[in-house]
């Protein structure tokens, strides 16, 4: 692990065992068939400029996260000790899961390995996620969210910045989901005749 | 004096009937409160206040054809002036969302703080509605990044209707040393202050099954505790009852397609 780029998080291939679109559905099968692999996420929103990223398991259980998208300003607060990423580099763990979350549609394909094959990357702190994080913040939905980490082993990640703090701090995300909410607003409005209502 | 504010969340699952309930009732110390079921297409007031089987409803208030007054649909219970939403499909689709601005102008008259329960979704006329109606908005939001993407969009929706945010719930809250932080930060995008931080409690889904608001099942839990606090940090406006109630006449919402 020697500074940023996509060549860090070196995972086989695997073996594909299914494809579909949806994150709840691709989290659910995983955690339901005990999957230990990696589930490969393309977003279809513009807002995450379609960057991939990964989120990978044990036993159906999410570790660690990549994503080739940055998070915006390229540094978090809180982490002084960490070397600042540049803008539009990479990010990881729970960075990671923010870059991934947001509104919009997704692909996912799902891909089975050896767990010594992801030995290297769930023993890497900086791409750690917590187990029920995935569930929460990329599928909303908090039912599978507690089922995982009643399976998730007792030293599960325990990091304090959480997906949605690095999600917050990415200003330039917020700004383009408001933008894109209030274009939404404003042609929905004359659709119900409501734009003489809008200021 | 009155305010009306819309509860509104942009997403269902955050416990934004339970909020709009408990601040209403903390609220009700000080003002006279009415509370009405605007999530027309999912009303569920009626199973928090055990009022499922009530006669008149805003459902009959809504209906071209209706001979019901404003009144009739009116229930006094847990200190609130209760107006239900009833749960009929059929009136559901023959209703004429636009009556709501007239009900909810006579609602005004009569009141000093109209909380209108809003819809979790914005696919609708009758879901935007309420954001067109309101003063200002009160955001639930649970601290998910899916929450917050859906509180943001609430939020630009209301605001280009010219309403806009007095302030931010973060409801059903687990980890509480990260919740602070996150609160702080989401401040810099919302219009209002957090209003409070509500734990996670079981209280408030055993008042949602004994029917009753959670400030009048668990008055002394936490999370009742902190709805009181966010009672008292919203800075409600003093408006010109007449006023407000010609601007809600005045809405110029057509008839539906």
């Amino acid at each position: 692990m020697n500074g940023p780029g996509a060549t860090d998080l070196e995972i086989p291939r695997g073996r594909l065992i299914r494809s579909r679109v949806g994150v709840a559905s691709a989290l659910d099968a995983a955690f339901s068939r005990e999957l230990t692999g990696y589930a490969r996420i393309e977003p279809d929103s513009l807002l995450a400029d379609g960057e991939p990223g990964v989120v990978t398991f044990a036993e159906g259980v999410p570790r660690a996260a990549y994503c080739e998208r940055g998070t915006g300003d390229g540094e978090r607060r809180g982490d002084s000790h960490e070397p600042e990423r540049p803008i539009g580099g990479d990010s990881r763990g729970v960075d990671a899961l923010a870059a991934l979350a947001g509104p919009g549609p997704c692909s996912v394909e799902l891909y089975e390995l050896p767990a010594d094959a992801l030995a290297e990357v769930h023993d890497a702190p900086e791409f750690s996620v917590p187990p029920g994080a995935p569930a929460e913040e990329l599928a909303d939905d908090p039912a599978l969210a507690e089922r995982t980490r009643d399976r998730a082993p007792a030293d599960a990640h325990d990091g304090e910045a959480s997906a949605l703090e690095s999600f917050l701090e990415d200003e330039e995300r917020i700004a383009a989901i408001q933008e894109e909410a209030r274009a939404e607003a404003e042609q929905r409005a004359a659709e119900w005749g409501l734009d003489d209502q809008l200021e | 004096m009155v305010e009306a504010l819309a509860v509104a969340s942009g997403k269902g699952g955050v416990g934004k009937t339970t909020s709009t309930l408990a601040l209403g009732m903390a609220l009700a110390a000080d003002h006279d409160v009415t509370v009405v079921d605007a999530d027309t297409g999912m009303a569920n007031l009626c199973f928090h206040t055990g009022l499922a089987d009530a006669d008149t409803t805003l459902q009959d208030l809504l209906l071209a054809d209706s001979d019901a007054a404003v009144e009739d649909a009116v229930y006094d219970r847990f200190g609130l002036s209760l107006v239900p939403c009833g749960t009929s499909l059929a009136a559901f689709r023959e209703a004429d969302p636009t009556r709501l601005r007239a009900v909810v102008a006579e609602l005004a008259a009569d009141t000093d703080v109209l909380l209108l329960d809003s819809a979790a979704a914005l696919g609708s006329q009758s879901a935007v509605l309420p954001l067109v109606l309101a003063d200002r908005t009160v955001v639930v939001l649970q601290p998910t990044i899916p929450s917050l993407s859906d509180g943001l969009k609430v939020q630009e929706y209301a605001r280009s209707y010219g309403t806009e945010t007095a302030g931010v719930l973060f409801n059903r809250v687990q980890d509480d040393e990260a919740i602070d932080r996150v609160a702080e930060q989401a401040e810099q995008y919302f219009g209002g202050p957090t209003l409070a931080t509500i734990p996670e409690s079981d209280a408030a889904r055993a008042a949602r099954r004994a029917g009753e608001p959670l400030l009048a099942y668990a008055p002394d839990s936490a999370a009742a505790a902190a709805y009181r606090r966010a009672a008292d940090r919203l800075d409600l406006q003093d408006r010109d009852e007449d006023a407000v109630a010609d601007r809600f006449r005045s809405a110029v919402i057509p008839e539906p397609p």
